[in-house]
């Protein structure tokens, strides 16, 4: 869910007044942890990355010219400071993810569901086994896709904004955002296959 | 939250005329509209073709609920809040860190 958060240019003045910087970090801390953690997926990552989109965003307070919302403008620092600790960690380059490997090559494949048939999401996720399953198959995600898909799925901006934060236009943001479905569609449904049995027996595990 | 419209699908009544070719170009050209369908960003003519196909074919039906639940799942993934200590904590640091160059 969106947090409340300043989102006019006419707030630029205000946010470069003494006290700006302590209502940029007052106003939008949990927007970006929020983020951060679910982008990072554990909280120690999601606190470092919170902490130098903050302190990225003090160095550039002076230059900002309020032509995008702050929000946008704080999405934009983290997801570049996110990228980049990523890439120290990982140290190895992004792939891209095909469509094609997305089409099921026989009628097993293509029938593979998501053991949660007459429960909430919520229910659901109540469950640790698929609520792990989800976490690690949006980790597995190369960045631009994982981006796509939390900012568009879970922090529930339009393709138009997570384009400008990701500095590409909305048919790629759609792109990415169709492929990063389909990688996790598959990753969790190759998993409820196997406890399938299970659930029919009497839902999931937990 | 933005208000999202989802858009499950949905079974055509009656008998289909659509024919059906399972397995080539309707299911993989399917395949990559599906996103595009559960976001309600299609034109009609293309969801009524989509919802005509789904009618008749089992495999896609079976395939776009279970990307449709985990849009549903990702949509509901809950996240962590951060402590009122964590966030002066941090708060703190960024400072120093500024302040230090």
């Amino acid at each position: 869910m969106r947090a409340t958060a300043p989102k006019t240019p006419s707030q630029r003045p205000a946010m470069q007044e003494p006290d700006g910087f302590d209502r940029l970090y007052r106003d939008h801390v949990d927007l970006i942890y929020r983020y951060a953690h679910r982008l990072c997926g554990e909280t120690e990552s999601a606190k470092d990355l919170v902490q130098e989109t903050f302190l990225n965003a003090y160095r550039g307070l002076k230059d900002f010219r309020g032509k995008s919302q702050v929000s946008t403008w704080l999405y934009t620092i983290a997801s570049r400071a996110c990228i980049r600790m990523r890439r120290k960690r990982k140290g190895q380059p992004e792939h891209e993810l095909s469509l094609e490997e997305f089409v099921p090559t026989s009628e097993g494949e293509f029938r593979l569901q998501i053991p949660v048939d007459g429960l909430t999401p919520e229910e659901a996720l109540q469950n640790k086994e698929l609520r792990q399953a989800l976490e690690q198959a949006i980790d597995k995600l190369p960045n631009k896709y994982r981006m796509a898909l939390v900012l568009r799925d879970m922090e529930g901006l339009s393709a138009k904004e997570v384009g400008t934060i990701m500095g590409v236009n909305e048919r790629a943001v759609k792109s990415r955002l169709h492929r990063a479905r389909l990688f996790v569609r598959r990753e969790l449904s190759a998993r409820g296959v196997i406890h399938h049995d299970d659930h029919k027996s009497g839902g999931l595990r937990s | 939250m933005t208000k999202r419209k989802t858009a499950a699908p949905k079974k055509q009544s009656g008998p289909s005329s659509h024919r059906h070719t399972h397995g080539q170009g309707h299911c993989v050209g399917l395949l990559r509209q599906l996103s595009a369908y559960i976001d309600d960003e299609l034109p009609s003519d293309i969801c009524r073709e989509i919802r005509r196909h789904l009618g008749a074919c089992p495999n896609c039906e079976v395939f776009i609920a279970s990307l449709q639940q985990t849009v549903t799942l990702c949509r509901h993934r809950p996240a962590p809040q951060l402590t009122s200590v964590d966030r002066m904590n941090m708060r703190h640091a960024i400072l120093d860190a500024a302040n230090a160059r």
